[in-house]
């Protein structure tokens, strides 16, 4: 009888289960997650972009439309300062176009300009003495 | 062991050879297009993409002297429609009814509109009020684009249109300072560029990218706009109480060259300005566009006796109080007889009683004490027969014959003396009396005071003086004669103003008409300062063919006298007549 090479024989198997010891891999998981985060940044970055570019827009459309208005505004303060609506204006506020003015010619001096208050005045400040010129003080050596 | 290799046969290979040629076609003309043509299809897919647009900047304002609004741009919106987005006949009909409620136009002529316009989009309105074009971008219409433009209104309505002009629809300048300063007024436009869908309508959030414009400079003018009214108000009335068939009535700072107003009529007026232009068949209808005050020539008659004397005076000729004997006629070579205007004769007369009688003889007299070449040299100092240089397009020269010129004749130098045989500007003849009362100063008349651009810098324009005609004693000695001319008047009466000191001096000259007179059309004019020993201002009023057939003096003088009294009253200068004077 031919020896059959058995060598575990009945021996039963071990189940592969991983041994309970094994550590997390730092390295391992460090690269993953700068995958992730390398993943994410355009993402990221592109939708940031869109937001900005959208803000910039929008703010765009609201200064043309300002610049707008103020023009609408300039155009109706030129329309109510035109020399046409001032007189109607004038004329249903009741006033009537003016006579001659009266000149007088004073020859009097006028009065004298009032004075302020001295902590209105401008502070008086003390000059300050230009330094003298660097040759200076080799002239003064001299004999 | 034995090997064995695949023989090739025609099966095989003719096949092969195909697929491997089509293969190599197929490469080819991708090279072609990716690499040799990519610039071109790159271009036009570009162009198939995106959309672009010109934003037209914010034209400059022109301002008055002291500020008044005389033309200003409000922003407006042009609407268009994209014909693509309208191919739905509901869609169409729909968004038709919706975009004639905003334009108040109908709907079936907004659509005829847009099917007249073929493939290109179409403009339904131009102009739209600024807060009406937003209410109609944010209703959305499908199809309705609304790009900016600018509208230019004219708060002072006519007045002063002759001389500020009008601007055409793409916002150039076509008339007046409009176009005269069309490059500083418009700025510089702006381009959009924009992402569009294949109706053409921008991609909401696509690539949009814009230059901006830059709005142009305001123009501050030198003329006043209360003056200008009053100018225009007065030669409207004198043409009617005249009958005449127009006028000029201009008023300027005769030390400064400034246009303080400038009155013309026929002239532009933008209250019937469409209808004017509409005109095409009247030949005539375009003269509105002429500034009659640069661009018409006119005999000057006696006021160009002012020259005359001026150039006698300060070559030392003669003198105010020189002496001659007028005989009422004076012959030109023993042949030609010339009179004096009402073919009367004045005896002995000064150089002032010449002026003051505007007598022909008298004025002859000086040309010939003087000679052709020195007066005629004179009227070249003084700047006539060359452009003043104002700052409106399309002037006249003006022109006078010199002994050099063909036809000329020794009566010719005779009569220019008084103001025939010589053509000029209104302009012209301003900046000539100017010269002759301001010290001797040839001054260019000019239209605007200063530039302001868009950062607010002001930048003035100062006066050029391009030339010294008479020396400032013969300029003093001159305005004195020419206050004699006016205070043969009462105060307050004829050419005499009531309030001011003032000299002037009138000219009636004929219309020549195919080479000779015709006594029936003439132009009356009178031309005046005040005060006397400071001139504020210089008026001329010039009435053309007056059917009353009244002289300058009758019909032009009075004008001058009270537009003088009211002019300086605006411009608080103290009256110097009936002046209370109160001393403490």
């Amino acid at each position: 009888m031919a020896a059959i090479h058995h060598p575990l024989g009945n021996a039963r198997r071990g189940l592969p289960i991983p041994a309970t010891n094994a550590r997390l891999n730092l390295w391992l998981a460090l690269a993953i997650g700068l995958a992730a985060v390398s993943a994410l940044l355009p993402v990221v970055q592109n939708s940031l972009a869109t937001s900005r570019g959208f803000d910039l827009q929008s703010s765009q459309r609201q200064e043309v439309q300002i610049n707008g208005q103020i023009g609408v505004l300039e155009s109706d303060v030129a329309s109510l300062t035109s020399l046409a609506r001032i007189e109607r204006r004038a004329r249903e506020i009741g006033l009537v176009p003016v006579d001659d003015p009266v000149y007088v010619t004073v020859t009097e001096p006028g009065p004298a300009p009032a004075k302020l208050p001295s902590e209105y005045l401008p502070r008086a400040t003390a000059k300050k003495a230009s330094p003298a010129p660097w040759w200076k003080p080799l002239v003064n050596w001299l004999p | 062991m034995a090997h064995y290799q695949a023989q090739g046969t025609r099966r095989v290979w003719l096949p092969a050879a195909a697929f491997g040629l089509f293969a190599l076609a197929i490469c080819g003309r991708l090279v072609q297009l990716q690499v040799i043509e990519h610039g071109r299809y790159a271009a036009e897919a570009q162009k198939e993409l995106l959309g672009d647009d010109v934003i037209y900047a914010r034209r400059g304002s022109i301002l008055d002297r002291n500020g008044g609004v005389l033309a200003t741009s409000v922003d407006t919106w042009d609407i268009y429609v994209n014909p693509r987005a309208w191919k739905d006949d509901a869609v169409a009909q729909k968004a038709a009814q919706d975009l004639s409620g905003f334009l108040k136009l109908d709907s079936q002529q907004i659509r005829t509109t847009v099917k007249d316009a073929g493939q290109a989009d179409a403009r339904v309105q131009q102009d739209l009020d600024y807060e009406k074009g937003l209410a109609l971008i944010k209703k959305g219409i499908p199809g309705v684009v609304a790009l900016a433009n600018t509208a230019r209104i004219t708060p002072e309505g006519d007045v002063g249109a002759s001389v500020v002009g009008f601007i055409g629809t793409d916002n150039d300048g076509l008339a007046g300072i409009e176009a005269a300063y069309n490059e500083a007024l418009k700025g510089v436009p702006g381009r959009a560029v924009y992402e569009r869908d294949t109706t053409g309508d921008p991609i909401p959030y696509g690539q949009f990218r814009t230059t901006e414009p830059k709005r142009g400079e305001d123009v501050v003018l030198t003329i006043d706009r209360y003056l200008q009214q009053l100018a225009e108000q007065r030669l409207a009335d004198a043409i009617s109480e005249h009958r005449a068939k127009g006028g000029s009535i201009i008023v300027i700072d005769p030390m400064s060259g400034e246009i303080l107003a400038l009155a013309t009529s026929p002239g532009l007026k933008y209250s019937t300005l469409q209808a004017d232009l509409s005109k095409t068949d009247d030949p005539d209808a375009l003269a509105i566009l002429r500034n009659r005050a640069v661009t018409d020539l006119y005999e000057p008659g006696s006021v160009m006796k002012i020259i005359t004397a001026s150039a006698a005076i300060d070559a030392g000729v003669v003198t105010p109080d020189t002496t001659y004997f007028d005989n009422g006629e004076v012959y030109i070579e023993g042949k030609v007889r010339l009179t004096n205007w009402d073919n009367g004769s004045y005896g002995l007369q000064t150089m002032t009683g010449v002026l003051q009688n505007s007598i022909n003889t008298g004025a002859v007299f000086m040309e010939q004490r003087l000679g052709t070449k020195k007066f005629q040299d004179y009227l070249i100092k003084f700047g006539f027969a060359k452009p003043t240089g104002v700052d409106l397009q399309g002037e006249a020269t003006g022109i006078f014959r010199r002994p050099e010129d063909d036809g000329y004749s020794p009566v010719d130098v005779a009569t220019q003396s008084f103001g025939q045989s010589i053509s000029v500007t209104p302009l012209q003849m301003l900046q000539a009396v100017g010269a002759a009362i301001n010290g001797g100063n040839v001054i260019t008349p000019h239209l605007v005071k200063a530039h302001i651009k868009p950062d607010g810098t002001r930048n003035e324009i100062a006066p050029q003086v391009v030339g010294q005609a008479i020396s400032t004693t013969t300029s003093d000695t001159i305005r004195h004669m020419l206050g004699q001319v006016i205070s043969q008047d009462p105060d307050g009466w004829g050419r005499n103003p009531a309030k001011y000191t003032a000299g002037g001096k009138s000219g009636t000259a004929n219309v020549p008409v195919w080479g000779s007179y015709n006594d029936e059309t003439q132009i009356a004019s009178f031309i005046g300062f005040a005060p006397l020993e400071n001139p504020k201002i210089l008026v001329l009023v010039k009435l053309d063919q007056n059917a009353d057939l009244m002289t300058g003096t009758q019909a032009a003088g009075p004008i001058f006298a009270h537009l003088a009294d009211d002019a300086l009253r605006y411009l608080g200068v103290p009256p110097e007549k009936d002046n209370m004077a109160v001393s403490r």
